[in-house]
């Protein structure tokens, strides 16, 4: 028996200007799944992430994630679905600059209206969890970039979302920060029982994930995990 | 390579078109206030000017009665005894026109054939020729009439005009037209006649108002040392010192405020440089490191501002000029109600004010572009700023501004204290106060939004903390549009509670001043006779409880023209408010006749002291007058004393009276009382009865109109600062793209976001607008205590009220979010893509 998929990318097709970038590309993801999306750069993998995250609508086809239609949701009901079940990693971290650690990790929570200091006492939790109690009051600015990169999965997961998507979250960072990061990132998903989906470029990065997809020529095939 | 740089700039700008926009606008309307102002002004003082000029002629001096008027055989004993070769007999009064009622022209009755020696319209009509001047002379009841009121009433040679003289109507003919003297001069001549015509018209035969003379100045000190008998030799000009001055100080503050628009321009100049240098910091750090010279980059950015500074100051030309058409009515028709003018039209201002202008815009932006083109020489080749690096840099400038403020407030108080007492100096410190207030600002703003944080985080949660700590935390940008703002908003505080507190104590002063409640005025050149059965007959008037008596004149002093007010008191007394000098000694002297009271603007013009002494001519000769004290006067006419209407005729043997005020009982039916001193007075007393309520209310009106002009130009001031904000949000909005992106990754809805952005910007406005609070209140006090004081001798009592300082906040953070409207707009439809692409 296979397992029905949760996320479904059906004839997806998406182009900037004249360039396409996505050509009826299908897919299907089985919920609880960690896959990694490779491809040469400007293949189309983050365009993909964007797309199962509904940060922008597909030119043609349609994304289903848990069987709701994202191109169906209108511009609130796609915020409320990333704010509850949503978590976003990010090459270049992206915590807000003006926000501490904890405060940072606390925002999603804050969107989801857990009171104040239920919230902080999650994010001091998770932090913990994560070797980042030190940190909790500093600013981004004021903690390394593999600190800011586990602060950005504390970020994606806190709020305990079904799907984290990851562009790149180990492209800024050394070869041995990235280690630990991907290896954080892929054991808290797993506690969680969290759907991960990364794109990159690294082999060592998509050896880490129980199926690695490929795209290329704006299709997507099966690559051999 | 500069012509790469120049081009790299030129598209720059054409790829943020806003910015380019936002700079344009600034500069533009900077320049534009104040060119406009500036038109208007010297179209105003230049119309006057020249109306003044067209009267006075190249007369040098004036032989003036000490008395009401003179014998015209003064001017044969000048003429022939004392061989004064270019003189012209001349009789003056205000005349009205039927057809137009309320206005007052003056009617000039002159010598034709002496005319031509003082003044260019002895030749009258141009093109008309002699033969008019001929049947001016010979012809009975003949005038000319000024061209513009000829056009209004549709009068034409041949036609006829009824004048109202004296109460009566009386019928004359129009010989001609006078028309301008010069193709750009519009300022209008008054009613002229030959001097037989004037005299029979006024019913003062064989009286001349004065004589204009031509002295060089051995000839004016000779016949000074000898004038005749009842007469007095004054300088041209002289006599209308005290209405030059009050001009004068009003345009010099017009002038400031249009500067102050200017300046805040410039702010705004300076942070949408700052930022389009802080956006390409990236690229000028590549450019550095490919060999670019600091030098060029300055050059370049320098190149920028200049043709920055070219077209907007072209258009800040045009729209002063626009601007100047709508303001010189404003400024006419005040300096009009200084002059009690108002046959004055706008003359051609002079072309040098644009050249003025131009080179002020582009002067305050090369001025507002050197430290961003600084900033960009000094760009790193090695590394490019960080953004934190460049907030933690505007901190720490924010405390060094803080500090500059300091000296910058000290610099203001040794202006106030040991500067010189003029009105420049006193307009120095108010700026110095200004900047002060914008140097402080940032800093302000900073800790405004660390209290805010603490209260806010702890009740309104992260959203808002995320809108408060923006404002901190982009203080590169938003601390330069937070000073315009607050220096905007101070203005409009300081103005308006100037204008508050001027309009307390002009309604005070009115309700101390009007002891009476009808007022029944004559014009000083037809007093009324002093019929003391007259005075008896309105006592039996049924509602009067009293009657007031005074004389008022104008009379060459040892300080200049002065009006006198010799007044016998009712029950309520003077009506003075005494302002230095022991107030009950001083009124105590006054009514029995041991000196004069003068105003407050004589004592401060001629730096008099209560205990000096003025020495006024009279018919009895000079008389010496202690001054017992300073009374309060908003009058905008001449300098003025107060004196026992006793004491006045024991020295100038003159019973006539110029008004009368009339106390009514308690329940007394003022339009029957005015009735009936109608009637008393007879149908020919050219007199004007008015109620206190009346006259109360018509001083608050003019005071209203004389303030219009000023709510104009604060409200472009603050325009210009509403610019500063939108420049300032926009460029945060620009800066901060990835990180709404994020915040919409993460699930902010556009809804939020732009309530994120709005909350951002009314926080800037609170921020402005606090500042705003105690500098708008020191600006106040400064215009009240010193620049009125320097400007025009009044005194007032300081009253800030709630009302003006809570209008400007609201102006504050309305305008903040006004501004914030599109920005936030912006940010909640970024498109996501695109914004998390860009990383």
């Amino acid at each position: 028996m296979t397992t029905p998929a949760w996320i479904e990318v059906r004839e997806v097709s998406k182009a900037y200007g004249a360039q396409p970038v996505l050509d009826h590309a299908s897919l299907a993801i089985e919920r609880g799944a960690r896959v990694a999306v490779v491809g040469r750069s400007g293949s189309g993998k983050s365009t993909l992430l964007r797309l199962i995250g509904g940060l922008e609508p597909a030119d043609a086809g349609s994304v289903r994630v848990g069987g709701a239609d994202l191109g169906a949701y209108s511009e609130a009901e796609r915020a409320a679905w990333r704010r509850r079940d949503l978590g976003f990693v990010f090459q270049f971290f992206n915590l807000l600059p003006t926000l501490t650690v904890a405060e940072n990790v606390e925002l999603p929570l804050a969107l989801n209206a857990v009171v104040a200091k239920e919230a902080r006492r999650r994010s001091l939790a998770l932090l913990q969890e994560l070797g980042l109690g030190a940190c909790a009051d500093r600013f981004p600015e004021e903690i390394s970039g593999g600190e800011q990169q586990r602060v950005a999965i504390a970020r994606a997961v806190v709020h305990e979302p079904q799907l984290v998507l990851a562009d790149e979250p180990t492209g800024n960072l050394d070869i041995e920060t990235a280690g630990q990061v991907l290896a954080l990132l892929r054991h808290t998903c797993e506690r969680r029982g969290t759907t991960l989906v990364i794109a990159t470029h690294s082999a060592d990065v998509a050896a880490q994930a129980t199926r690695v997809i490929g795209i290329r020529g704006g299709r997507i095939e099966e690559r051999a995990s | 390579m500069m012509r790469l740089l120049n081009r790299a700039s030129l598209r720059f700008y054409l790829r943020h078109p806003w910015q380019l926009g936002l700079a344009v606008a600034g500069i533009s309307l900077g320049v534009g206030v104040f060119v406009g102002v500036q038109l208007a002004n010297d179209s105003a003082a230049r119309a006057f000017d020249l109306s003044a000029a067209l009267v006075r002629g190249s007369t040098s001096h004036r032989l003036v009665p000490i008395g009401a008027d003179l014998d015209e055989k003064v001017y044969r004993n000048i003429v022939i005894d004392r061989d004064v070769a270019t003189a012209a007999p001349v009789i003056e009064a205000n005349v009205g026109i039927a057809a137009h009622p309320g206005l007052r022209i003056p009617l000039l009755g002159v010598d034709p054939t002496q005319e031509r020696n003082l003044r260019s319209f002895a030749a009258f009509t141009p093109g008309r020729g002699n033969g008019d001047l001929t049947r001016l002379m010979t012809e009975p009841g003949t005038v000319l009439v000024p061209a513009a009121l000829a056009a209004e009433l549709g009068a034409e040679p041949g036609s006829e005009l009824t004048l109202q003289i004296a109460g009566r109507e009386t019928v004359v003919h129009v010989l001609g037209i006078v028309g301008s003297l010069t193709t750009d001069v519009q300022a209008e001549p008054p009613l002229l006649a030959d001097i037989a015509t004037a005299q029979e018209l006024l019913g003062m035969p064989g009286r001349i108002t004065r004589i204009d003379l031509r002295l060089t100045e051995s000839e004016a000190a000779a016949l000074a040392a000898a004038t005749p008998d009842g007469t007095i030799l004054v300088r041209e000009g002289a006599q209308r010192a005290a209405f030059d001055e009050l001009a004068t100080a009003f345009r010099t503050n017009l002038t400031a405020l249009g500067l102050l628009a200017l300046v805040v321009g410039t702010f705004l100049i300076y942070s949408t440089m700052s930022f389009a240098i802080l956006q390409r910091r990236a690229t000028l750090g590549v450019l550095r490191a490919i060999g670019v010279t600091p030098r060029e980059l300055l050059s370049s950015v320098l190149v920028e501002a200049l043709v920055l500074a070219a077209v907007a100051t072209g258009l800040g030309l045009l729209l002063g000029r626009g601007l100047a058409a709508g303001l010189v009515d404003l400024v006419l028709r005040t300096i009009g109600d200084i002059y009690f003018s108002s046959v004055v039209e706008a003359a051609r201002p002079s072309p040098w004010i644009y050249v003025q202008g131009a080179a002020l815009g582009t002067a305050a932006t090369l001025i507002a572009a050197l430290k961003p083109a600084l900033d960009a020489a000094r760009a790193s080749p090695a590394a490019v700023l960080r953004r934190a690096t460049l907030e933690r840099q505007a901190k720490r400038g924010a405390v060094v501004a803080a500090w500059l403020a300091l000296p910058l407030l000290a610099v203001s108080g040794a202006i106030l204290a040991y500067g010189p007492k003029n009105l420049v100096a006193a307009f120095g410190s108010l700026f110095a106060v200004l900047a002060a207030g914008a140097l402080l600002t940032p800093l302000a703003t900073v800790a405004l939004m660390a209290m805010l944080d603490r209260l806010l985080g702890r009740f309104l949660g992260l959203p808002a903390v995320i809108a408060v700590r923006g404002v901190g935390a982009s203080l590169s940008r938003t601390g330069m549009a937070t000073a315009a703002l607050a220096v905007a908003i101070a203005t409009v505080n300081g103005v308006g509670l100037m204008i508050g507190s001027f309009r307390t104590s002009l309604s005070s002063w009115l309700e101390t001043t009007l002891t009476a409640d009808l007022y029944v005025t004559a014009d000083p050149t037809t007093p009324l006779a002093a019929d003391s059965d007259v005075l008896a007959m309105l006592m039996e008037v049924p509602g009067v409880a009293g009657v007031s008596v005074a004389r008022a004149l104008v009379v060459q002093s040892s300080v200049g023209e002065i009006a006198v007010r010799a007044f016998r008191p009712g029950a309520r007394g003077f009506g003075l408010t005494i302002v230095s000098g022991p107030a009950d000694a001083a009124l105590a002297a006054l009514a029995q006749g041991r000196g004069v009271a003068a105003s407050e603007r004589l004592m401060f013009a001629r730096h008099l002291s209560v205990g000096d002494e003025l020495t006024l001519p009279s018919p009895s000769g000079p008389q010496r007058l202690p001054i017992v004290g300073a009374y309060r006067d908003f009058n905008t006419g001449n300098y003025a004393i107060v004196m026992a209407l006793e004491r006045y005729r024991a020295s100038w043997n003159d019973l006539t009276i110029t008004g009368l005020g009339v106390d009514l009982r308690g329940g007394a039916d003022a339009a029957a009382v005015e009735a009936a001193v109608r009637g008393l007075l007879g149908p020919k007393a050219a007199v004007r009865i008015r109620s206190s309520s009346g006259i109360e209310e018509l001083s608050l009106q003019v005071f209203d109109r004389t303030f219009q002009i000023t709510e104009v130009l604060r409200l472009l001031a603050a325009v210009v600062a509403f610019l500063g904000v939108l420049s300032a949000l926009l460029a945060i909005e620009l800066d901060r793209g990835r990180e709404i992106g994020v915040l919409r990754a993460i699930g902010f809805a556009p809804r939020d976001l732009a309530t994120s952005v709005l909350t951002q910007t009314g926080l800037l406005g609170l921020a402005a607008g606090l500042v705003a609070l105690p500098l708008g209140t020191a600006l106040a006090a400064l215009l009240v205590h010193v620049i009125n004081r320097r400007s025009f001798g009044w005194s007032m009592e300081f009253a800030p009220t709630f009302g003006p300082l809570g209008a400007g906040l609201a102006l504050a953070i309305g305008a903040a979010l006004l501004a914030g409207v599109y920005p936030s707009w912006r940010a909640s439809r970024v498109v996501l893509g695109t914004a998390l692409r860009e990383e």
